[in-house]
């Protein structure tokens, strides 16, 4: 599970992240969405604890990420939207690499990282160098070594950029599949269509507040209007810009 | 359940030790030919700086009764010089490799211990910065050893004390570089920073400034001269430097003094195991914090510096979208320029002025060149003997035109390559990309000749040259400014690298090291060419200076022209 408790962010005098408050329970697939610069991707690296928060705290399936962050992060994968691999590497060096730190077995690294690899279709790419792929073929290598260790919270930032359409479905049903198996899943995309999909609950950040939380229903009705998320999407940015504006 | 901080060290040493490798493979699999031209090239620097070291040390020891001091005071000197240089250099590397490195915020998501990512990188770090003091002291050594008729012994206890002695202004750089990154925003540390270093430059200028001497104590007094230079000298005698460690070690061992050596061992030991505990030990949350703080500020001098001095504007679209920048005003002047290359220009000028990080090295670089001219007034033009008027003329010529080289192979090099991932926005446009290089070709010799120029006028004046000796070698400049930007241009198109940003490394890669070795040759072989020709030598005619003068601009023409031709053509079969 993920609890984000008062989560402030200031950069000199802006405030990035202005206060979110945010439980998510075992098993939950969670989408953020919101408009650029909103403060999803700063939220995030609070979360997984690459920046202190000014003010609150985070807790990652139970650990403080800042007071427990080698608990907290055996427990937790991140994918951000570039996701760093190591360019000599071949995406088998790579996922071993990865599953000797989160201290894997061999076997299991060779069994879990087989299964990945066909599901991912990454096959052709096994032995070949990281540095000589598209991005959408590092991404799913990004995705798969992160899968590996059977994260209990899953963080992803823009999952499906850079995929096709047939491996966009892939990262969708593997996401979905370990979700209802009780993986805790955190995904910020500007697609509103894989957080239709996926979601459980979808939560929209706007000039670092969460100004809605909840179904696709609840977010219909926050917004007054049965309509498509979209819609419900823009009219709950704007209607927060204006009472920002009267503020 | 998370990994021991030994054993995950081990996997980062492993995947790091095997990526080296594969890189080193792929340049010596890219063309045996330019690569046995490189290696050719670090051999003839390695024999060529033995030699001259060599040839000085055999001349400083024979002066009468003070030779072996003047040899030792010498040691002392140069290795004080490469401390301060492997302490800033140390501070830079560590700094970008802590916090301006994308497998940093990598391995802080990872369930390592920031100890450990700290300990990598900074053993990383201690061992780029480190390399090329090994490179530049290696000959030196090998020349004392010789001139002093050590024991083979010397080499490796030798050996030993270096590696001693690299590693504490590692420690510096670590420790400085994370005092850097979490103090950085703050005013008063940015402001007394600041004071500190003009300060500490204002001391050094008076304690360092060089005294004149005249002709005529050169020839009666020259005692007293010798022991002004000793006395000037003796800062690096300080007990407690560590380069003062490590030359006494290498001379007292060099005269079997053993038990000094080892005192001088142990002190760089004890100095070593005290701070590598400190280092090794210590730094996770301060490492840490200073991440956290660095990822919070993004660029922090970009952000204070044009975040600080704009109002929010009234109307922003109007100002945004409004009057004309500087920038575009002055090259609005340059009217016969077309609209679409001058769009070019102020492009390349913005994003390089904005980078602090691209000017912000050319500092330094010009801060040692202002030490060189500053100091250049000290040599007394009433030098009689030709030979040595010469001599510095030529080397003097040698010094600005290796200046530029370092400034074409830095910045102009990487200038195809840096465009990179923008090709999509120049390619695709009507300007077509031969012209984009053309441009860029201009305003590269453009500038580097206003610097390298005015750095020869500059240099002539101080050396108290006559007008037409002046006038001589700024022409070689203007020639050498025309080739070295060709040569870099063009092996920039031929060996672009598209997948860097920075342009440390886009250099640092095959194509900027073959320009770096393709231009020292192109100047040595210039230079010698302009020196047996000179018009002041000795036996010089009409004939001699027109041969030399035609020998150096074919080879200018060679160096400068093919490369930048064969570039051009190459954009036209260039894939992205």
């Amino acid at each position: 599970m993920i609890e984000l408790h008062g989560l402030v962010k200031t950069f000199g005098e802006l405030r990035a992240v202005d206060g979110i408050n945010l439980t998510i329970p075992k098993g939950e697939f969670f989408a953020v969405l919101g408009p650029n610069a909103a403060g999803k991707t700063t939220t995030i690296k609070m979360m997984v604890g690459l920046i202190k928060p000014t003010e609150g705290f985070a807790r990652v399936a139970g650990y403080d990420i800042q007071q427990q962050p080698l608990k907290a992060r055996e427990r937790l994968a991140y994918v951000p939207d570039f996701p760093f691999l190591y360019d000599k590497l071949t995406p088998v060096e790579f996922m071993q690499f990865t599953g000797q730190l989160f201290n894997i077995d061999p076997d299991r690294v060779r069994t879990q990282g087989s299964e990945l690899a066909e599901r991912f279709h990454l096959e052709p790419f096994l032995n070949k160098s990281i540095e000589g792929l598209s991005h959408g073929t590092r991404q799913r290598v990004a995705i798969a070594s992160a899968l590996l260790h059977d994260p209990e919270v899953f963080v992803i930032d823009e999952p499906m950029v850079g995929l096709d359409p047939q491996h966009a479905r892939i990262v969708k049903d593997i996401l979905k599949e370990r979700s209802q198996k009780g993986m805790t899943v955190f995904l910020s995309t500007h697609q509103l269509s894989v957080a239709e999909e996926l979601a459980d609950r979808i939560g929209i950040i706007h000039q670092g507040r969460l100004v809605a939380v909840g179904t696709l229903k609840d977010l219909r009705e926050q917004s007054g209007h049965d309509e498509a998320l979209e819609s419900s999407f823009l009219r709950l940015t704007s209607e927060q810009a204006a009472t920002d504006a009267e503020i | 359940m998370h990994k021991s901080p030994t054993s995950a060290f081990g996997l980062l040493a492993g995947v790091h030790l095997r990526q080296n490798w594969r890189r080193l493979s792929g340049v010596l699999r890219q063309s045996k030919l330019l690569s046995g031209t490189i290696f050719v090239f670090l051999f003839g620097y390695c024999w060529l700086s033995f030699a001259i070291f060599h040839r000085a040390m055999q001349f400083i020891g024979a002066f009468p009764g003070l030779g072996d001091l003047l040899v030792e005071r010498m040691l002392f000197i140069l290795f004080a010089f490469l401390f301060a240089l492997l302490l800033i250099s140390n501070l830079v590397i560590t700094y970008s490799n802590l916090f301006r490195n994308r497998e940093t915020s990598f391995l802080h998501s990872l369930p390592m211990d920031p100890n450990t990512i700290f300990q990598w990188k900074f053993l990383e770090s201690t061992v780029v910065a480190s390399w090329a003091f090994l490179f530049l002291i290696a000959p030196m050594l090998a020349a004392y050893g010789l001139v002093e008729g050590v024991a083979w012994s010397f080499y490796p206890m030798t050996l030993l004390m270096i590696l001693m002695f690299v590693i504490l202004p590692g420690f510096a750089g670590g420790w400085g570089a994370i005092g850097l990154a979490r103090y950085m925003d703050r005013r008063q540390f940015q402001y007394s920073l600041l004071a500190i270093g003009v300060l500490t430059l204002g001391a050094l200028a008076f304690w360092l400034k060089t005294e004149q001497i005249t002709d005529d104590m050169l020839e009666t007094r020259v005692m007293l001269v010798l022991d002004r230079l000793l006395k000037n000298t003796q800062f690096s005698q300080f007990a407690f430097l560590p380069s003062y460690w490590l030359a006494s070690g290498v001379i007292a061992w060099s005269e079997g003094a053993t038990s000094s050596t080892f005192f001088f061992i142990l002190v760089l030991l004890s100095y070593g195991l005290f701070l590598g505990g400190l280092t090794m030990t210590l730094p996770g949350h301060p490492f840490y914090e200073a991440s956290s703080a660095v990822q919070s500020r993004g660029s922090s001098m970009g952000w204070r510096f044009w975040h600080r001095w704009r109002k929010t504007p009234d109307d922003p679209l109007a100002q945004a979208f409004g009057k004309p920048s500087w920038i575009h005003r002055c090259m609005q002047l340059l009217f016969w320029i077309p609209s679409d290359r001058r769009s070019v220009l102020v492009k390349d000028v913005r994003v390089f002025w904005r980078d602090t990080s691209q000017w912000g090295q050319s500092l330094l670089l010009f801060g040692l060149l202002a030490a060189y001219i500053i100091n250049l007034k000290n040599f007394s033009a009433r030098l009689n003997n030709s030979f040595w008027i010469h001599l510095i003329a030529y080397l003097n010529l040698g010094a600005c035109s290796l200046n530029l080289a370092t400034l074409t192979t830095r910045f102009v090099f990487p200038q195809f390559s840096l465009e990179g991932k923008r090709l999509w926005i120049v390619g695709m446009a009507p300007i077509g990309l031969n012209k984009v290089i053309q441009i860029k070709y201009t305003l590269a010799t453009l500038v580097s000749l206003i610097l390298t120029g005015a750095l020869i006028v500059l240099s002539c004046y101080m050396l108290r040259m006559p007008v037409s000796q002046m006038i001589y070698f700024t022409l070689v400049i203007l020639v050498m400014s025309l080739s070295l930007n060709g040569l870099a241009m063009g092996l920039g198109v031929i060996y672009p690298n598209f997948k860097e940003d920075n342009p440390s490394k886009i250099v640092s890669g095959f194509g900027g090291t073959f320009c770096l070795v393709m231009s020292f040759l192109y100047i040595v072989g210039g230079i010698l060419c302009l020196a047996i020709g000179s018009p002041w030598a000795q036996h010089a005619t009409l004939f001699k200076t027109a041969l030399a003068w035609g020998a150096f601009c074919l080879l200018s023409l060679l160096i400068g022209y093919l490369p930048y031709r064969i570039g051009i053509r190459r954009l036209r079969y260039l894939e992205i």
